[in-house]
This record gives C-alpha cells, sequence and structure tokens, in this order.
C-alpha cells in the first residue's frame, strides 16, 4: 500500500512520527496524523485545513487540552524537584531515543526512532487507500489521508474537529475539488 | 527547571490536585524505569530471583509482572 502514496503523503506519514515524538507520545494517533497534514504548509489539504481555522498551532491547543500532560506530568514531577527533562536525557542516553515514553527499547527491536501507530491510525491509512480508489485515482495523496481520517470518524483528531466547530461535510467536499483539480 | 523559591512554594502547596498529580506522575515514572531496568536485566542474563531481590520484592511477583505477554514494555492501551 505504500508504494502508492504521493511523496507529500510519506511527508504527512513521517511527519506524523515527529509529532508523536515531540510530544512524548509512546504512539501515533490520529490527532498525530491530523497535527502533520496541518503542519505541510502550501500543500492542498492543508490549504483547506487552514481555511476552517485548522492551523498547527489551533490543532496543537486542543489536543493538548485532551492530552493534557499525559500520565507523565512534567509541572507535577517539578514540584517534587524533579527535572523530567533530566530524567528522560539520562534514559534515552543509556536506552535510546523514546525509550521513556514507551517507545521501542532500541536495542532489542532494531527500529530506533519508529513509534508503533495506534489501530485507528492505520484504520486512517487504510480508508484512504479507499477513498483514492473511490475518486479513481491511482496514487494516494495527502488529501486522501485527510479524507480517510474525515472517513475514519472517531479517534482524537475528530474530537478536535468537532470541538473547533468545524463543517465536516464542507472540508470533505473542498478536499475532493482539491484532489481533482 | 523552576526556580528554587517556586519549588519549595508548590511542594508545600495543600492543594490536593498538586499533590496527587505529582505522586501519580511519579508512579508512572518509577513504573517505567522498573520495565527498563527488568528488561535490561534479563538482556544481560539475570535471573528473576536476582531481580526481585534487588527490586525488593518476591519472584513470584517480578515474574508475573513482566514474563508473559511479548515483554515488559507492552503498553495497556
Amino acid at each position: 500500500m505504500f508504494e502508492r502514496f504521493t511523496q507529500q503523503a510519506r511527508q504527512i506519514v513521517e511527519g506524523a512520527q515527529g509529532q508523536a515524538r515531540q510530544l512524548h507520545s509512546g504512539r501515533v494517533g490520529t490527532e498525530h496524523l491530523l497535527l502533520s497534514l496541518v503542519a505541510q504548509a502550501g500543500s492542498a489539504s492543508a490549504d483547506v485545513l487552514a481555511a476552517h481555522g485548522l492551523t498547527h498551532d489551533s490543532v496543537a491547543e486542543s489536543v493538548r487540552a485532551y492530552v493534557g500532560a499525559g500520565d507523565l506530568d512534567a509541572d507535577a514531577l517539578t514540584t517534587l524537584g524533579i527535572d523530567l527533562d533530566a530524567v528522560r536525557d539520562r534514559v534515552e542516553a543509556t536506552f535510546g531515543p523514546g525509550a521513556l515514553d514507551g517507545g521501542p527499547a532500541g536495542r532489542n527491536t532494531g527500529m530506533i526512532g519508529h513509534i508503533p501507530f495506534t489501530p485507528r491510525a492505520k484504520k486512517v491509512l487504510e480508508l484512504s487507500l479507499r477513498e483514492a480508489v473511490a475518486l479513481k485515482s491511482r496514487t494516494i495523496a495527502d488529501g486522501h489521508i485527510a479524507l480517510g481520517l474525515l472517513r475514519e470518524g472517531e479517534g482524537l483528531a475528530m474530537k478536535v474537529l468537532a470541538d473547533r466547530g468545524v463543517d465536516l461535510e464542507a472540508v470533505r467536499r473542498e478536499l475532493r475539488t482539491a484532489l481533482q483539480a | 527547571m523552576a526556580d528554587t523559591g517556586q519549588v519549595a512554594t508548590a511542594a508545600s502547596s495543600k492543594d490536593p490536585a498538586v499533590g496527587l498529580t505529582a505522586v501519580r506522575s511519579l508512579r508512572v515514572l518509577v513504573e517505567r524505569l522498573e520495565a527498563l531496568q527488568v528488561q535490561n536485566a534479563r538482556d544481560q542474563g539475570w535471573t528473576w530471583e536476582q531481580i526481585a531481590q534487588l527490586l525488593g520484592v518476591t519472584r513470584q511477583a517480578v515474574h508475573k509482572k513482566y514474563a508473559s505477554g511479548r515483554g515488559p514494555l507492552r503498553r495497556k492501551d
């Protein structure tokens, strides 16, 4: 399936890994796909999403509101005199990147730096293929991933869209138009 | 890291939300460090008995917690 992804679509998938890493998440979820989509300035889907108020800053803010600091709250630990960043640095120096955040411990897996996708995020990528087929496209572009995200319909990304009052039908329509342009 | 005065203020806070959140984060941190260390010890050929002794728990406890499934780093989510 991945061989059908356009260069830009691949960048979205790789970018989602980067977004997850930045947020110290052990998994790549739908919210990281969405963040990656809006971060690709100049791409067709980013333009459509931006027109509906979905910029990287606005989406990141909404995601943070849901995820919060997660199970590992750096600010809370600071109240105990523990510097989470310092702990993370030392643990990663010994066990590899992402070790403290549930990522692969590195040495055994041989997949250093790879963060696994949640089942829902995988489903989004599968659905992007289906969207491409439905639109009679031989390749899967970033817009198809965005449509896959909407088709999947659940997950944190959709909660963010719902919270921001995004007109999903309009986004869907505009994404399709942009893909056929 | 915040300056010492700030930390001291927060640490002496009577707000349960602050204290409980800190405790929860600390517990998560301990769990993750334990999983990494246990995995590392196993990789280096340590027995469950040796690991349990240093962790101050029974061999059964550490074995039950880490020996099943696909390794200690499996996540529940």
